[in-house]
């Protein structure tokens, strides 16, 4: 008996130290933003976490099928039937896993994910640009709303793979309100209709629905200088099922220097006045 | 010929039903002034209903049992053979097959839907398919699968076994039993008219606002869950009765095999939930027909209204699926470990607390909807403590494998599987269960992957378990144990490679229900469907053993196994009666190795010893 527990326990540490090196792959696609940050971290926590848990299953299962095996039916084996210690210990173990996963990166990374009363993102930065999203079928309008505390008053309408970006500068905190709607509408009247869509950029790891008659926030900030050309993971992409345009309802993300994104304010203000 | 005449006079008084129901609902709409009185989806729905009743009478319902409604005598009709599977039979073994190659056949036709799905994403642009036929054979691979998690293993093996395993004659209404049966096929027909009627393209959720906006083929839909949602709620409140009821003296509650305590507590689930996806479903209907505004933001609805209620069922409909296969899985890894259950107490503790836990933990699949931030931290605490019972699960699989003698047969190998492919659908379950995690992983393939491990993994490995452990007993036929075993590996490697690497285009950014996607995951996705073209090419040999092996395998004994459960205990296949003489229950189910310890007696003979059972069986030859 402790020959076999000793083996198994050897096993178990070998395939726990294999699958531990997972944590070390990079599995992500680009990091574009302070959330994804905290997204890849915590994910890799929860490997190393799981990664024991599963070995565990693995090496007994494995173990077993080796060296206890029979060719037939063969009722010779010490009968024992577990009713001692052995499950008391394990509800322990297992409802302190579950309690610790619950708590640390559970509950803990919530509480960050939440600190913004208002919104929903992990940065406690005071967001200081703010866009209104509008999402139908099938494309979406960015309507830039404040820049620093400046008026803005210009819509990106990215519909049909045209060439519309979703702009956004560095090192800022950038707050959508989304809506979905039948088609995109002037601010300040109702929208009408529409069905689910979900507002999701892969490099920043965030998401929220667009759901009809609700106005949902979702906040951000990009840290790097990228674009859909270096990454298709800097795109916004619709993440719940609203018909037969939901795959190609993306737009490209271009994460831009300051200086750079006020010329582009600029010139999309000149435009907006013609 | 019976079969062929039975079956289309039920088609026939369905037809009769459905038109007669069309009229009706026409007629009235012209009374009550509407301008046009045709209309697709309110007259399909009303000659659906009409056309389901004809349907069930034709069938057989009227003359076994509706009748006695109207002070009339019912008639039995006493066909045997084959033509069973095609009346409206109320033994619960005919029933059980009944399910079985049903479902099997619906299991093998929506694989085949997979492989469509997977050859159009080996790369990205648009192949085969255009964007509906994509979505259509998306939607309806998503809800047959979901038919046959539901159904097969409950409504097959739990039809089949439940009465063998608990000693007991029959179901305990084997009426409602046949007609839970023969509400499928209507089923059936429906979700295969969708294609023609617009075809799906919500997928198998259906959420509004879309739902209500889309095509007929959406009401035929909805109709056809609502049909289903009847009959798992009547086979639950069938097997409910029936375990609480029905046991042989002597079956006590901590007698029950593992299997019974499983279909026991999916029993309860089914009753207690399925109402809400029915709910869900009508309501949908009712928006699309009768003009309601459930769901309409602009007329006071609430498109997250569906959500909520649809989850209340639909996660708990996850455990209708997965415990079933947990509860075959420790049925047999009991068996073919050769040594007493551990922790038996335990793992119906488990099983109990899944029970009790299930209700309370759906919006975990709304963490990114727009919920309110308040519902996060509940949802997710439920959602971390049900890994508990579920880990007792585990500890009766891992102690019951523990030093014991393994005998690695086809249906073990697959049990084990199960324990293991579930081990990594778990794990896979804390990140989405997070929600900082989650709000990256949802609506990705890294769910994709997460709910095959479970289901796949979990359940259908289960449900091949359970085909190649009682084939014996339902066929009286032995099959090619080699190409099971080959059929196991295959399947096994092959469904490994494919869904564990799945995981990661969903961490890269390739979302669900898409038919294109970004050319910088063309690689993975490639890989991803050539191995689940392997997959997929598993179940040939499975097709041919089975097939052969049905039609003219070597005679089974009645206990190849050497199992001690009641089953074993009689005739392969069993009499109508079940058992010859009625069964006894002295003792438990897994004492292997314990020196006189016996499960059942028949009269005044021990049942079956299972150390003399091995050495009558020449050392379990039939099994090699």
């Amino acid at each position: 008996m402790t020959r076999h527990v000793v083996s198994v326990a050897l096993l178990w540490a070998v395939l726990t130290a294999i699958g531990e090196g997972s944590a070390f792959l990079d599995l992500f696609p680009a990091v574009g933003s302070s959330e994804a940050e905290d997204f890849d971290r915590i994910f890799r926590i929860l490997l190393i976490m799981g990664t024991p848990v599963f070995a565990f299953v693995i090496a007994v299962l494995a173990y077993s099928m080796v060296t206890f095996r029979a060719s037939g039916p063969d009722d010779a084996p010490p009968a024992f039937r577990g009713e001692g210690k052995i499950p008391r210990v394990w509800l322990v173990i297992t409802g302190a896993l579950a309690l610790t996963v619950m708590i640390y990166p559970g509950l803990t990374g919530l509480r960050k994910l939440q600190s913004d009363p208002n919104g929903y993102g992990w940065s406690d930065t005071q967001p200081n640009l703010f866009i209104h999203v509008q999402a139908f079928q099938w494309g979406w309008q960015f309507d830039y709303r404040d820049f620093e505390g400046q008026h803005l008053d210009f819509s990106v309408l990215s519909v049909g793979g045209n060439a519309a970006e979703l702009v956004l500068p560095i090192d800022v905190g950038v707050k959508f309100d989304i809506n979905a709607t039948q088609a995109p509408y002037d601010p300040g009247t109702n929208p009408e209709g529409g069905v689910l869509h979900s507002f999701w950029i892969p490099a920043f790891r965030m998401k929220i629905d667009a759901v009809p008659g609700r106005t949902t926030t979702m906040t951000v900030k990009p840290i790097e200088l990228r674009g859909f050309q270096d990454d298709s993971a800097f795109r916004v992409q619709c993440a719940e099922l609203c018909g037969l345009g939901h795959a190609v309802m993306a737009t490209p993300v271009r994460v831009v220097d300051r200086a750079a994104f006020l010329d582009w304010v600029a010139l999309q203000k000149a435009a907006a006045r013609k | 010929m019976w079969a062929l005449t039975t079956v289309s006079g039920g088609v026939g008084t369905g037809l009769i039903g459905f038109y007669l129901g069309i009229a009706v609902s026409a007629l009235l709409r012209m009374a009550f002034g509407y301008p046009d009185p045709w209309d697709r989806d309110f007259d399909c729905s009303i000659g659906y209903v009409f056309g389901l009743v004809g349907w069930v009478m034709g069938i057989g319902m009227w003359g076994t049992w509706s009748r006695e409604w109207f002070g009339l005598k019912t008639r039995t009709t006493r066909v045997q053979g084959w033509q069973r599977y095609f009346s409206f039979c109320t033994d619960h073994k005919v029933i059980g097959i009944q399910y079985l190659t049903t479902f099997t056949v619906v299991f093998l036709l929506a694989g085949l839907m997979a492989m469509l799905i997977r050859a159009e994403l080996a790369t990205n642009g648009l192949q085969f398919f255009d964007k509906q036929q994509y979505n259509t054979i998306l939607g309806l691979h998503g809800i047959l699968m979901i038919a046959v998690a539901v159904a097969a293993m409950v409504g097959g093996f739990g039809n089949y076994f439940v009465p063998l395993l608990i000693g007991a004659e029959d179901m305990a209404f084997p009426r409602l039993n046949a007609l839970s049966f023969w509400l499928i096929p209507p089923v059936a027909l429906l979700l295969l008219l969708t294609p023609f009627l617009g075809g799906l393209e919500t997928g198998w959720t259906a959420y509004p606002p879309l739902s209500v906006q889309t095509h007929t083929a959406q009401t035929f839909w909805n109709l056809a869950i609502v049909t289903f949602g009847l009959s798992s709620i009547l086979g639950g409140l069938n097997f409910v009765m029936t375990i609480m009821f029905m046991r042989a003296p002597g079956m006590t509650w901590g007698r029950l095999p593992m299997f019974v305590w499983s279909m026991f507590v999916t029993a309860w689930i089914a009753l207690l939930y399925t109402q809400g996806f029915a709910t869900a479903l009508l309501m949908v209907t009712l928006d699309r027909i009768a003009g309601m505004s459930f769901f309409n933001a602009n007329e006071g609805g609430d498109p997250l209204l569906y959500q909520h209620v649809f989850w209340f069922y639909s996660h708990p409909a996850v455990y209708i699926m997965i415990l079933p296969g947990f509860g075959v899985a420790l049925e047999i890894i009991g068996h073919f470990s050769r040594k007493p259950f551990f922790a038996y107490k335990y793992a119906v503790g488990g099983f109990l607390g899944i029970l009790g836990l299930s209700g309370v933990v759906w919006a975990h699949h709304m963490f990114t909807a727009g919920i309110p931030n308040y519902l996060h931290p509940p949802f997710l605490v439920m959602t971390e403590i049900i890994s508990i019972p579920t880990g007792l699960i585990f500890l009766a699989a891992l102690g019951t494998v523990w030093m014991g003698r393994l005998w690695l047969t086809a249906p073990m190998l697959f049990a084990l599987a199960v324990i293991f492919n579930f081990a990594c659908g778990g794990v896979t379950g804390i990140f989405l269960a997070d929600v900082p995690t989650d709000i990256h992983l949802q609506d990705t393939y890294f769910v994709v992957a997460h709910f095959h491990y479970t289901i796949v993994g979990g359940e259908i490995f289960g449900m091949f378990a359970a085909i190649y452990y009682w084939f014996p007993k339902m066929t009286g036929r032995m099959y090619n144990e080699r190409l099971a075993k080959l059929h196991f590996w295959w399947m096994f490697i092959g469904f490994n490679v494919t869904f564990f690497t799945m995981h990661w285009p969903g961490i890269q950014g390739m979302n669900r229900r898409i038919a294109d996607y970004p050319a910088a995951l063309n690689g993975i996705n490639l890989f991803v469907s050539l191995s689940s073209f392997m997959l997929g090419a598993s179940f040939i040999v499975f097709v041919a053993n089975i097939v052969y092996a049905w039609a003219r395998g070597p005679v089974a004994e009645a206990n190849p196994w050497s199992a001690r459960t009641l089953e074993w205990q009689t005739s392969s296949p069993p009499p109508v009666e079940n058992f010859e003489s009625p069964p006894r229950v002295v003792g438990h189910p897994y004492d292997y190795g314990i020196p006189g310890s016996v499960h059942s007696v028949f009269g005044d003979h021990p049942a079956t010893h299972p150390a003399a059972a091995a050495g009558a069986a020449s050392g379990g030859a039939a099994g090699a």
